[in-house]
């Protein structure tokens, strides 16, 4: 009778297992081998405690690499809840063609980030690029800029070109909340004489809290693991000089060299690791916090 | 509800829809153009590049496409997505509809914890996991196959599958397990044969979700698929642009063979797919 009752468990072993040997496993030796002096091949192990930890905190671009992902995070926030947002109340409307345009503003979701930082790089190309050229043709030629070599316009560029590629999740976020207003509650306030943006500030915007909570989480987790749109932009070092170097080419590039895997002379596996453990409790309290945030303010408003 | 505005065609309301037109038609230009660029691009000669960079190609480059299959390496590359993909999709649908199943049925014991375990894995970031994983591969002398990232995909495919899929499971009435035993079927038999079709939506949301992840993933394949006969097709076109800077024709036609099987999907199958993705985004 007794192991009747375990028999479900029997259908969830499989998974169990793998999860355990490729996701559980290599969670907890993370903790382990961040405590060595390892170049990631060969035999010499030597243990050095907390030696990492303590060069990794002290050195400037773990915190340069951590700001650049905070802004990221925070700009392309800023973007989803306003482009994105007006996007979706636009097809909210039912205009004629909506099916259509929801098809077409989504699209660049399915197109790998990869291919997404190709198709931007060879835009924004100095020499062939078309980005250039176009804003000259416009007469705003004097906007023209060396885009992706410029330190002070290579990371916005680089969150620009990354928000192409997501601004889709809000739009269908946000249009899956609007959707589930329903249309009496605006009707109502419309005939007490609310204006327009009256309505919007007042009525939809507070009712589309959850969907704000879901957007933040999902840009929160993609974001802290950018890494493909400024590897195929701006190379593992983040160029130039680091002006949008990240955590995740940060981590990279330690473990592997700035020329490719295991071309670099000076790989250091357990230093990149403590590094990503560092980015891990990191990202624990943070998220922490953010849910908090966020669920106060679901029930404030 | 006669009080209620009319939508008459008055002139302010055919100004307010024509100015959302327009800002529709704009924002699915800057969508669609980038888009429309990378094929044309694909088509186009090294000279056309230089002298013509925003017209249409002078020549149709096919061979582009030829050369890009052969000497860029995208047989090969290509062959890998698809079986890593599919593996990879077979693997943590099949673990995780066992699993969600299992962890479904009420009252019964570890239910909960063992479902929090799966679903924290969403909070780990995988810089934190690549590393050690890359290790482990190594030392299960998995590394250099296609095994090394097939197994770590369904790994790491089951968080979210499992959380989609358990509140399914638990919706379907039990009488319908209870009248299958009576009727002699095995557990595995009733799993298979009657719950399983029932949650036919929510299979579907897994497999798009994990399917357009695996298939455009770049991070883990990198770190981890150090062979170039092993490579997906993300690494395969970053790996070849790195020695043929200059070859833009043949990886714009590797970066449209990779983009166009799910444009492609997505065009053919865009409710499920919107439906599929944010059951994903919602749900997490």
């Amino acid at each position: 009778m007794r192991l009747r009752h375990y028999r479900h468990l029997l259908f969830v072993l499989p998974a169990l297992l793998v999860y355990g040997v490729f996701v559980i496993y290599p969670t907890l030796s993370a903790f382990w081998l961040s405590l060595f002096d390892w170049s990631g091949v060969g035999i010499s192990m030597n243990f050095i405690a907390l030696t990492n930890y303590v060069e990794a905190l002290q050195s400037t671009e773990l915190y340069r690499a951590g700001w650049h992902n905070l802004i990221f995070f925070l700009a392309i926030l800023a973007i989803q809840n306003t482009i994105g947002l007006f996007l979706a109340i636009q097809l909210d409307a039912r205009p004629r063609g909506v099916e259509f345009y929801r098809t077409v503003l989504f699209m660049p979701v399915l197109v790998s980030l990869v291919a997404t930082g190709f198709i931007w790089s060879l835009m924004l190309s100095p020499n062939i690029g078309i980005i250039n050229p176009l804003l000259k043709d416009l007469g705003l030629g004097g906007l023209a800029q060396p885009w992706l070599s410029s330190k002070t316009f290579a990371l916005p560029t680089v969150i620009i070109v990354q928000a192409w590629q997501m601004l889709g999740w809000s739009i269908v976020i946000y249009l899956a909340g609007l959707q589930g207003i329903p249309a009496e509650l605006r009707e109502a306030a419309q005939i007490d004489g609310a204006t327009s943006w009256n309505v919007f500030r007042h009525i939809t915007f507070p009712l589309l809290a959850p969907s704000f909570t879901i957007l933040t989480v999902l840009t929160f987790i993609l974001i802290f693991r950018v890494f493909d749109v400024v590897y195929v932009l701006a190379g593992p070092a983040g160029a130039p000089a680091g002006a949008t170097d990240v955590l995740g080419t940060l981590i990279y590039r330690n473990a592997f060299g700035s020329t490719g895997a295991f071309a670099g002379m000076s790989l250091r596996m357990s230093y990149a690791i403590s590094i990503s453990v560092i980015m891990f409790v990191f990202l624990g309290i943070f998220s922490a916090i953010l849910v908090l945030w966020l669920r106060r303010r679901e029930v404030r408003i | 509800m006669s009080d209620v505005p009319q939508h008459h065609a008055t002139p302010k309301r055919q100004f307010v829809g024509l100015t959302r037109h327009i800002i529709l038609i704009v924002a699915c230009l800057v969508v669609i153009c980038p888009i429309a660029y990378m094929f044309i691009a694909s088509f186009k000669t090294i000279q056309d590049f230089f002298e013509f960079p925003y017209g249409l190609p002078t020549i149709w480059e096919w061979q582009n496409y030829v050369r890009a299959w052969e000497e860029a390496n995208v047989a090969v590359t290509f062959t890998n997505s698809v079986i890593v993909t599919g593996l990879g999709v077979l693997g943590t649908t099949t673990l995780a509809s066992l699993a969600a199943y299992g962890l479904s049925q009420p009252g019964k014991p570890l239910s909960t914890p063992l479902f929090m375990l799966f679903v924290g894995g969403l909070l780990i970031p995988v810089q934190l996991i690549v590393l050690p994983l890359f290790i482990l591969m190594r030392q299960l002398s998995l590394s250099g196959t296609l095994f090394s990232i097939i197994l770590p995909y369904s790994a790491l495919g089951l968080p979210l599958a499992v959380l989609i899929l358990v509140p399914f499971f638990s919706a379907l009435p039990r009488e319908l397990v209870d009248a299958a035993r009576v009727d002699g079927a095995s557990e595995l038999q009733i799993f298979y044969r009657i719950m399983l079709p029932l949650v036919r939506p929510a299979l579907a949301a897994v497999i798009i979700l994990d399917g357009v992840w695996m298939w455009n993933e770049f991070f883990i394949p990198l770190v981890i698929l150090t062979k170039p006969a092993t490579h997906t097709l993300a690494v395969g076109i970053v790996s070849f642009f790195g020695l043929y800077s200059t070859e833009w024709g043949l990886v714009f036609a590797s970066v449209a063979i990779s983009t166009l099987p799910l444009i492609v999907a997505y065009i053919l199958l865009t409710r499920q797919f919107v439906a599929g993705l944010s059951a994903g985004a919602l749900k997490g």
